[in-house]
């Protein structure tokens, strides 16, 4: 009952009307930041911090987290309409969701990502609300070995997302494994592939790679068929643009996956949504009753990642508000305005400002659904891009896509680095190999290899405390069963085959 | 832009020469948005020290012209550094260095650019350090964790940034000086570094003391020694490393402005000016009590001196611990 008593004081704070103001005006922000690939959540909280200084504190973090989540939300528009990925996290949505918008769903899919989303983020807050410092406790436990057999999970992943040829998704995840060690190399500081130029240190930037790999790419092949006209029919009328009552019973366990996984992963420091958003593509498919239809433009398989990578926001806030302890950038700086505005945040915060942690628990779940009812109608109105014909679509595709990766370090690097990802990514899909697959490689496998690196110098080359620790072990084994499974089921297909041309 | 002058007639550029000469050569004054370069993303260390530093100036009212912090990450110190260089002569960038920007090209071949390279204009802060174990670990001095190491050698672990950062530079001191040996394990980010120490997969952190001070007030962490040379105002209970009879040379960790190579003497004198007047703000004082920084302003040719030193410094350390030096 005491939570709940706070909450009801949370809400006092959060529906004032000033802080109702400044909620609204997060998650509009967020919307558009996650909308447009490039600039994302850290960059913007970081521009506005200094005009945080001078409101209430609450208010301010209010205003600040709904930035956080709120791109979450606007993260999906491109990656369905535009196969875009405007942050690594929405690389899985683009696998069922872009197939959708070419199926004519584009208005079902996005609508169904927004109540994802809204499902996943409420449950993150109610998460937040109820067991976070108990999970807090929970993901210290969380050491190398464990991240390491997490990541593995990850990759078993790619499983599920071979098209034909295991062998071609095994070897595309392999080299996206390879680019993710170009670079600095933490523990030795040397470099690796770099060639001499300066601006390889640092590695290969995720969103150069997944919009070149996937929106250039794309544009590419379909510069190819020379049809004119649109490329994509969508529907006239405006309920052929929402998901129908079916489509949300399919999504039923989806919503559950996705928030769930997103907001355990997001609590762990490091982990992050595309990892939350990938293990919850992959789970979606392992237990679906028609797994082949995925990558067709499925409406779960758009569902279970969108969701989970807005239950992360929440997960997220969890060992910032109880240890003081970022996760990732984004709660970085939301750290570093607890901080400027004069807070001490640590494991006694939530004690000790009591107004600051349910205010903004009770504001996220206000700007939940003000994010619901701002997504919705919105999205017949993004659908019409797709009524474009492609000789304006695909410049604006192109044009979005070289704004959005120089806002990011604003480097002319990066761009080319994105042509030159556009051109494999072209050659991929021609010679049909999953791109999916080298970006799960490439964005796992830094976190992978520092996990292993970094259990090996705890155990002093012992590769037992990989399997010795209980949750590592766990994550291990169904990591195999996930690898083992598409064997068996081949074996069986094998046997079947054989038993008929026997009889 | 730049190319773009030539087109005017030389005789507007030399009239307006003629104009402006003697405004230039007495002061310096930004006309527009100061671009200000750090190293680390949204949220780094580098970053939010940038930021606060142009949000107090402003508050101030030192500066008349916003100065907008870029990000350029990459290779530690390097993208940015590079980026810096580029910008030769530039009057309107400016970036924040910290002890890295000395160590990174000491150690990495394709690091051309050092911080002598660049014009270091000011030194604001030195972050001092600590050495923490968990609340509950056996270790209750530096004794009795250096025992604990010699006993196991090897066993031991402490979390940390890279392996030319402070911390392990600390820790080769440390293991030189008392001949026990221990691992270090690089994390990226510090969030990591503390969460794996509070969770107790590495028994030994060297901290900021701004960074453990709420951990030490809600019981989680203990400190054990303090890696400067008079005790800390915050930790008045917490003997330094040398009471406790290690004689090691400290490493500062240093912050403070630069400027981009061949940057007018005006320019230089314009953000002197700023900060002689700044470090004398009562907000300064509660910004170092608030991050307890130790207050370390310097400019000047002494400034280039430190630099020096440090460089000196860190080449030795490096060479000692096993490291590749490049230059």
């Amino acid at each position: 009952m005491d939570a709940l008593g706070n909450l009801l004081t949370g809400f006092s704070v959060a529906l004032a009307p000033v802080n109702l103001f400044w909620c609204f005006v997060g998650v509009v922000l967020g919307t558009v930041v996650g909308v447009l690939p490039g600039l994302g959540p850290a960059a913007t909280i970081a521009m506005l911090l200094p005009l945080t200084l001078k409101m209430d504190h609450t208010t301010a973090i209010i205003a600040l987290a709904g930035i956080f989540y709120g791109a979450r939300y606007g993260g999906s528009t491109t990656s369905i309409l535009l196969n875009m990925p405007g942050e690594s996290s929405s690389v899985a949505t683009c696998l069922d969701g872009y197939q959708m918008a070419r199926n004519g769903r584009a208005g079902a899919a996005l609508g169904i990502s927004a109540i994802a989303s809204f499902i996943a983020g409420t449950v993150g807050v109610l998460g937040l609300m109820l067991i976070a410092p108990p999970l807090a406790r929970f993901a210290l436990r969380f050491a190398p070995p464990e991240y390491f057999a997490l990541m593995v999970l990850g990759l078993a992943m790619v499983v599920f997302l071979a098209g034909d040829s295991m062998v071609k998704a095994l070897l595309a995840l392999l080299v996206g494994l390879w680019l993710a060690t170009i670079g600095t190399d933490l523990f030795t500081a040397e470099s690796r592939f770099t060639f001499g130029q300066a601006k390889l240190l640092g590695g290969i930037d995720f969103i150069a790679a997944t919009v070149g790999m996937f929106a250039i790419g794309e544009v590419l092949v379909n510069l190819e068929s020379r049809t004119g006209g649109d490329i994509i029919k969508l529907p006239r009328g405006l309920k052929n643009l929402l998901p129908t009552w079916q489509d949300l019973k399919d999504c039923r366990f989806a919503f559950v996956n996705g928030s769930l996984i997103g907001f355990f992963v997001g609590a762990l420091p490091g982990a992050g949504a595309t990892v939350a958003s990938f293990l919850s593509y992959g789970l979606e498919k392992a237990v679906s009753r028609h797994p082949e239809k995925f990558g067709t433009g499925v409406i779960e398989g758009v569902a279970a990642p969108e969701g989970a990578n807005n239950a992360d926001a929440g997960g997220a806030l969890v060992p910032l508000l109880t240890l003081g302890i970022p996760g990732g950038n984004t709660t970085a700086i939301l750290l570093g305005g607890l901080i400027l505005w004069g807070y001490k945040p640590g494991p006694l915060l939530i004690q000790e400002h009591p107004e600051l942690f349910w205010g903004l628990v009770a504001s996220m779940y206000v700007g939940n659904v003000m994010l619901l009812v701002l997504n919705l109608p919105l999205v017949p109105l993004f659908a019409q891009i797709l009524r474009l014909p492609s000789y304006v679509l695909h410049p604006f595709i192109i044009g979005i896509s070289v704004v959005g990766v120089f806002s990011v370090n604003s480097s002319l690097f990066d761009v080319w680095m994105m042509a030159l990802f556009g051109l494999l990514g072209y050659l991929m899909r021609k010679l049909d190999f999953p791109a999916s697959a080298l970006i799960l490689g490439l964005v796992l496998g830094d976190v992978l290899e520092r996990a292993l690196r970094q259990s090996l110098m705890m155990s002093q080359g012992d590769l037992s405390i990989l399997i010795n620790r209980p949750i590592s072990a766990t994550l291990l084994a169904i990591a195999a069963v996930l690898l083992v499974l598409p064997a068996i089921r081949w074996v069986r297909a094998w046997r079947a085959e054989a038993v008929e041309r026997e009889s | 832009m730049k190319r773009g002058f030539n087109c005017f007639p030389l005789v507007v550029v030399s009239l307006s020469m003629l104009l402006e000469q003697p405004a230039a050569s007495q002061e310096f004054k930004p006309s527009k948005i100061i671009e200000t370069v750090v190293h680390t993303g949204p949220g780094g260390g580098s970053d939010l020290f940038a930021r606060a530093i142009a949000e107090m100036l402003q508050k101030e009212k030192l500066i008349t012209q916003r100065m907008q912090v870029v990000n350029k990450s990459g290779g530690g110190p390097a993208v940015a550094m590079a980026y810096l260089a580029e910008k030769k002569a530039e009057t309107h960038t400016v970036g924040f260095y910290t002890g890295v920007w000395v160590t990174n090209p000491l150690t990495t071949v394709e690091a051309t650019v050092t911080l002598k390279d660049l014009m270091p204009v000011t030194r604001l802060v030195l972050e001092p350090a600590v050495i923490a174990v968990k609340a509950d670990s056996p270790y209750k001095t530096m004794k009795d964790f250096i025992d604990a190491a010699k006993k196991n050698p090897k066993q031991l672990n402490q979390s940390g940034g890279t392996i030319t950062s402070r911390d392990n530079l600390m820790r080769l001191l440390l293991q030189k000086a008392t001949g026990a040996q221990w691992n270090f394990i690089s994390f990226p980010s510090g969030g990591e570094r503390l969460s794996n120490l509070l969770g107790g997969h590495v028994q030994m952190m060297v901290i900021e003391p701004q960074e453990a001070g709420e951990q030490i007030r809600a019981g989680n962490l203990r400190v054990i020694a303090s890696l400067t040379e008079k005790r800390l105002a915050s930790l008045p209970n917490v003997p330094t490393i040398k009471e406790q009879g290690i004689d090691v040379p400290l490493i500062p960790q240093a912050r403070g402005l630069v400027a981009p190579p061949a940057t007018p003497k005006e320019v230089i004198a314009y953000w002197e000016g700023v900060f002689d007047a700044f470090v004398k703000t009562p907000t300064w004082k509660q910004y170092l009590d608030q991050n307890q920084f130790e207050d370390a302003y310097l400019k000047g040719p002494a400034l280039g001196k430190f630099v020096d030193a440090l460089k000196d410094q860190m080449r030795e350390v490096l060479k000692e611990a096993g490291a590749k030096v490049v230059r």
